[in-house]
C-alpha cells in the first residue's frame, strides 16, 4: 500500500505533467489537472493518517532507483547549463559546473554505493508538508485552469502555451513531495534541484524581456543555494560517513567541523526560501502569471527551504549556528515586514510578506526549544493556506479592475463584493486572533522572550506587518452607501478554489489544538497542555475555542446590526459643509466654483521604509549577519 | 467558573470606571485651564445623549467595524480580568484597533481616510513597545500568565522602572492625548473634523465611546502590573501615572506623526534595551 501511495503523490504528478504537456486538448487537461489534484490531496491525507515510515523502493525492471536519481540528476543540471549558455549568464554556468564536477567526484570516488540508505523517511513534518502541498497545491492548480485561459485571453496569444505551464505547474507538486519524503540526502539534492528548474521555467513563462530576466535571476540564486547544498552535502559525508539525512541528523547536536556542512545546508535553504539578501529573485517571481506566484509563496519552494532549515535543527541545536540562523530570520522578519509598509503594489507586499513570515519560521527553527519549534510548524501550516488564498485574490482582482496596485483597490466591494469579502477574510486570518497565523506568532513570541534582540525584531516586525494588511482590509470597503452592490459573477472553479481556501483556513485555526495533539506533539514531545480548545504552559495561555466563538458570536452579531442599518438615513462623506449636492457624487466644490473629485490614497511612509532606502542597507546586514552565522560555526 | 464571573464583572465595571476617569479627566483638564469644567458624570450623559441620535451613515460596514471595534476591546478587559495572558489579551485588542482604522477608512472622506492612516501610524508605533513592556515582565517574572505575574512577590516598578515610563508612552498614544494626539483629538475645534471619527456619528460614535473606556481601563490594568503588591500602590501608581498623562496632554502641543514615530521608537527602545540589560547584568 505504502509504495502506492508514495507513488501516488510523487510519480502521478510526473504522469501527469507528461499528459498535460502531450495532449493539447483544454478538456482533457483540465481533467488530468482535476484528476490528479484530487488524488494526490486524498492520498496525502492517507499518509498523515498512517503516520510515519521509512521506506526503500526496491528496483525498476532491474535498475536501482538510486542510479536513475543519478542518471536524471545529471541530466537536469546539463539542461541548467545548456540554459545558460543559452542565456549567456556566466554566473549560472560557473554554479552549474561548480555542481557537477563535484558530485561526479563525489558520485565517482566518495560513495559508498553498496551501503544501504533508507530513500524515503517521513515523520510528522515530511507528512504535513505533503498535505500542505498536495491539498494547497492543487487548489492552486485548480484555480489556474480558468485563469490560465482568460491570461491567454489576455495576451492574445495564437499558440497556447498552457501545456507547457500546467506541465511544469504539475510537476513542481511532485518534485515538492519527493523533496519532502527524501531521507537519501541525494534524492533531496536532486528534487531541490527540480525545484529550482521549475521554478525557473515557471518564471520565465510570458516569455517577456522582463520575466526572461527575472527567471534568469531567479536560477542563478537558487543555483548558488546549489553549490552550497552540493558542498555542505559532501562535506557532511565525509563527516559521517552516511547518505542518510537521519543519520547526518542524530549524529548531531554537533560542534567544531560538522557545523559548517549543516551550515551550507541551511545556507541553500536560505536561498530557497528567499531571505535576505537573496530576497530578489522571489520579488522578481511576480511577474509570473499568478498561480505561479500563488505556488512558490505557499505550498512549494521557499517551504522548501525552511523546511530544510527545520528538518536539521536538531543537528545544531544549542550551537552558535543556531543563534546564527534565529538573528538572520527575525532580522529578516523585521526588515521585510518594514519594506511591505512602503509598496503600492499587492503582489508586492505580498511577498514582502511571504518573505518576512518566513522568515520569523526560520528565527523559529533558530531558537530550537520545543515551543519555537512547535510555532514554525504550526505558522507554515497557516501561512500557506493564508497565502494562497490572498495571491489567489489578487489574481482574480487584477483579472476585474486591470490593476495590481492597492490605491486602485478603493472600494473594491462595491466592484466586487465576493473577492473584497474574501480577501478580508484572508488578510484577518493573517494578523488576529484566534487564527492560527497569530497563533504561531504568539507562540514564536513566547518562545523568544528570553533572547534580547530577536524579542525586539519580532516586536517591531509584528507592529509593522499590521499596519500594512489593517490598510489594505480597510480601503478595500472604502464607498459611499449604496442600496443595492450587484452581485460578482466568477467562474465556477474560481470561487471553489478561493472559497475552499478561505473556509479552509478559518476551519482549520479552530482546529488548531486537534492539529497540535494529533500532529506536533508526538513528533517533538508535549509542550503545550490542551484543555477544552485553549493552549496553555507554565509561560502562556492561548484561549482557541472561546475566542474563536466569541468572537464568531461577535461577527454574526455585528452583521445582524449590519442588516438593519440598510433602511437607515445616508449621508454624504464630511467635507467642510462644501459637498456638491447630487446625489451619487462624491464631490467638493473647490476653487473657481469647480467640482473637485474625491480622492483619498494611503501613506507608505516613504522616507522611513523605502524600498529604494532600506534594500542596500538590509542587504549588507543580512549578509553580515551570514557571515557571522557561518564563520561562528568554524 | 470563577474565571468567568470575573469575566462579566469586568465586562460590566470597566465601562463605568473608564467614563468616572473620563469625567475626572474633562475636570481636572478644565481646572488646569482656569474653568469650572463639565460635571464629573458628564461624559455618561453625552454617550447617553449620542445614542438617543438619529442614525446616520456613510456606509454600513461603518456599522459593523464600530460594533466589532467595541466587542474586541470589551473582550480584551475581559481577558484581563480572567488573569489570561498578556500577549493573547494584546492581540485580542489589537483586533479592536484593526477594526476601528477598517470602519475609518470605510468612508471616502479624506479626514475620515488621513484619520484611519494616522491612526495606524500610532498602532504601529506603541504597538512593538507594549509587546516590550510584556517581554520584560516575563524576563522578571517568567511567565506572560497574569495569574503567574500576581503570584510574584516584588512590586515590577522596582525592577523595571524605565520599562513603565515606556508604557506610559504607549499609554498617551493610546489614550490619544497630546503631543500624540493626531489621529482624534478632543480639542474644541477638531470636535467637527475629528480625523479617523469623523464620519461616525449618534449611536455609533457612542459605541466607540464606550470602547474607547474599555480601552483606557485596558491600559491602566497593565500599569497597575507594576505595583501588584498593595492596593495602595495600585491607587497611587495609577492616580499619579493618569495625572501625569492629563498634564502632559494640556502642556504639549501636537506633533507630526514622523516626529512620533522616530522619537518614541529610539527612546522606547533604548530604555528597553537599558532596562533589560541591567536586567541580565543584576
Amino acid at each position: 500500500m505504502l509504495p502506492m501511495m508514495l507513488a501516488l503523490v510523487i510519480l502521478l504528478p510526473l504522469m501527469a505533467a507528461i499528459g498535460c504537456y502531450f495532449l493539447r486538448v483544454s478538456t482533457i487537461r483540465s481533467m488530468i489537472v482535476l484528476v490528479t489534484g484530487v488524488c494526490i490531496a486524498v492520498t496525502s491525507l492517507v499518509l498523515l493518517g498512517q503516520g510515519s515510515f521509512t521506506y526503500s523502493p526496491s528496483t525498476l525492471l532491474g535498475i536501482s532507483w538510486d542510479s536513475l536519481v543519478t542518471l536524471a540528476d545529471f541530466s537536469l543540471l546539463f539542461v541548467i547549463l545548456y540554459y545558460a549558455f543559452k542565456l549567456k549568464n556566466q554566473l549560472i554556468k560557473v554554479f552549474a559546473v561548480l555542481q557537477i564536477i563535484p558530485l561526479a567526484v563525489f558520485e565517482l570516488f566518495f560513495v559508498d554505493h553498496a551501503a544501504e540508505v533508507p530513500a524515503f523517511y517521513a515523520d510528522s513534518l515530511a507528512l504535513i508538508m505533503v498535505a500542505v502541498i498536495s491539498i494547497i497545491g492543487s487548489l492552486i492548480c485548480f484555480f489556474a485552469i480558468p485563469y490560465m485561459k482568460e491570461h491567454e485571453e489576455h495576451l492574445h496569444l495564437v499558440n497556447s502555451r498552457q501545456p507547457r505551464f500546467f506541465f511544469y505547474l504539475v510537476l513542481f507538486l511532485g518534485a515538492m513531495n519527493g523533496l519532502v519524503l527524501s531521507n537519501n540526502i541525494l534524492w533531496l539534492y536532486f528534487f531541490f534541484e527540480v525545484t529550482t528548474f521549475c521554478s525557473f521555467m515557471l518564471i520565465a513563462h510570458d516569455d517577456t524581456e522582463i520575466a526572461v530576466k527575472n527567471a534568469t535571476r531567479a536560477l542563478w540564486m537558487n543555483s548558488l543555494g546549489g553549490v552550497a547544498f552540493v558542498f555542505g552535502m559532501i562535506w557532511a559525508y565525509t563527516e559521517v560517513g552516511s547518505l542518510s539525512l537521519q543519520t547526518i541528523i542524530e549524529a548531531g547536536p554537533m560542534g567544531g567541523a560538522m557545523l559548517v556542512p549543516i551550515g551550507l545546508l541551511c545556507l541553500a535553504g536560505f536561498t530557497k526560501a528567499a531571505q535576505l539578501p537573496f530576497q530578489s529573485w522571489l520579488l522578481g517571481a511576480m511577474v509570473a502569471p499568478t498561480p505561479v506566484s500563488a505556488l512558490l509563496h505557499s505550498s512549494t519552494m521557499v517551504k522548501a527551504g525552511v523546511y530544510i532549515v527545520l528538518r536539521l535543527a536538531p543537528a545544531y541545536a544549542g550551537t552558535f549556528l543556531s543563534e546564527g540562523i534565529a538573528l538572520c530570520g527575525a532580522f529578516t522578519f523585521l526588515a521585510c515586514a518594514a519594506i511591505a509598509i512602503s509598496q503600492s503594489n499587492g503582489k508586492k507586499v505580498l511577498a514582502y510578506s511571504t518573505i518576512s513570515n518566513l522568515g520569523l519560521i526560520i528565527c523559529c527553527a533558530g531558537l530550537n526549544t520545543p515551543w519555537a519549534i512547535t510555532a514554525a510548524i504550526i505558522l507554515i501550516i497557516f501561512h500557506a493556506g493564508s497565502k494562497a488564498l490572498l495571491f489567489l485574490c489578487v489574481g482574480t482582482i487584477e483579472h476585474g479592475i486591470g490593476s495590481r496596485d492597492i490605491d486602485d483597490m478603493h472600494g473594491l466591494y462595491l466592484k466586487m463584493p465576493r473577492t473584497a469579502i474574501i480577501t478580508i477574510i484572508g488578510v484577518l486570518t493573517m494578523i488576529l486572533p484566534p487564527f492560527g497565523v497569530l497563533l504561531g506568532k504568539w507562540m514564536a513570541i513566547e518562545a523568544a522572550s528570553g533572547d534580547i534582540f530577536v524579542i525586539v525584531m519580532l516586536a517591531l516586525g509584528s507592529a509593522l506587518s499590521l499596519v500594512f494588511w489593517a490598510r489594505w482590509a480597510g480601503i478595500l470597503l472604502t464607498a459611499p452607501l449604496r442600496d443595492k452592490v450587484p452581485a460578482e459573477i466568477q467562474s465556477p472553479l474560481t470561487k471553489f478554489t478561493l472559497t475552499a481556501l478561505a473556509a479552509g483556513t478559518v476551519i482549520l485555526s479552530l482546529f488548531s489544538p486537534v492539529i497540535y495533539t494529533g500532529l506536533i506533539e508526538p513528533m517533538i514531545g508535549k509542550t503545550y497542555e490542551i484543555t477544552a480548545g485553549v493552549f496553555s504552559s507554565p509561560v502562556g495561555v492561548f484561549a482557541v475555542y472561546p475566542i474563536f466563538f466569541i468572537l464568531a458570536a461577535a461577527f454574526v452579531y455585528a452583521w445582524i446590526e449590519t442588516k438593519k442599518s440598510g433602511n437607515i438615513q445616508n449621508a454624504q462623506s464630511y467635507m467642510c459643509g462644501a459637498n456638491v449636492k447630487e446625489p451619487g457624487v462624491q464631490a467638493f466644490i473647490g476653487p473657481m466654483n469647480q467640482p473637485v473629485t474625491l480622492k483619498a490614497s494611503n501613506y507608505y511612509l516613504k522616507s522611513f521604509f523605502g524600498e529604494e532606502k532600506l534594500t542596500l542597507w538590509i542587504n549588507f546586514v543580512a549578509l553580515a549577519l551570514i557571515v557571522l552565522m557561518l564563520g561562528g560555526a568554524l | 467558573m470563577e474565571t468567568i464571573i470575573l469575566m462579566i464583572f469586568g465586562v460590566v465595571v470597566a465601562p463605568i470606571l473608564g467614563g468616572l476617569i473620563s469625567g475626572v479627566d474633562r475636570k481636572v483638564t478644565a481646572r488646569l485651564q482656569s474653568r469650572f469644567g463639565p460635571p464629573i458624570l458628564q461624559p455618561f450623559y453625552d454617550v447617553a445623549k449620542l445614542f438617543g441620535k438619529v442614525k446616520v451613515i456613510n456606509n454600513f460596514w461603518q456599522v459593523f467595524c464600530a460594533w466589532v471595534y467595541l466587542i474586541a476591546a470589551a473582550l480584551s478587559v475581559a481577558l484581563l480580568f480572567a488573569q489570561s495572558d498578556l500577549l493573547l489579551i494584546f492581540f485580542v485588542q489589537a483586533i479592536g484597533a484593526v477594526f476601528l482604522v477598517m470602519g475609518g477608512l470605510a468612508s471616502s472622506s479624506p479626514y475620515s481616510q488621513v484619520g484611519a492612516q494616522r491612526e495606524l501610524i500610532q498602532v504601529l508605533t506603541y504597538e512593538p513597545l507594549i509587546i516590550l513592556v510584556f517581554a520584560s515582565i516575563f524576563m522578571v517574572t517568567g511567565s506572560f500568565r497574569i495569574d503567574e505575574i500576581l503570584a510574584y512577590d516584588q512590586p515590577l516598578l522596582v525592577k523595571l522602572p524605565l520599562m513603565f515610563i515606556v508604557l506610559g508612552y504607549a499609554l498617551t498614544i493610546k489614550l490619544r492625548k497630546s503631543p500624540f494626539d493626531f489621529s482624534t483629538s478632543h480639542h474644541a475645534h477638531q470636535e467637527l473634523v475629528k480625523g479617523v471619527l469623523t464620519e461616525f456619528s449618534g449611536p455609533y460614535l457612542g459605541i466607540i465611546e464606550l470602547a474607547h473606556w474599555y480601552e483606557t481601563v485596558f491600559i491602566l490594568g497593565i500599569c497597575a502590573l507594576f505595583w501588584h503588591t498593595s492596593l495602595v500602590g495600585v491607587v497611587l501608581l495609577l492616580a499619579s501615572t493618569y495625572f501625569a498623562e492629563i498634564l502632559i496632554d494640556n502642556t504639549m502641543s501636537r506633533m507630526t506623526w514622523r516626529w512620533m514615530l522616530k522619537y518614541v521608537w529610539s527612546v522606547g527602545l533604548v530604555m528597553s534595551f537599558v532596562n533589560l540589560i541591567w536586567l541580565h547584568v543584576g
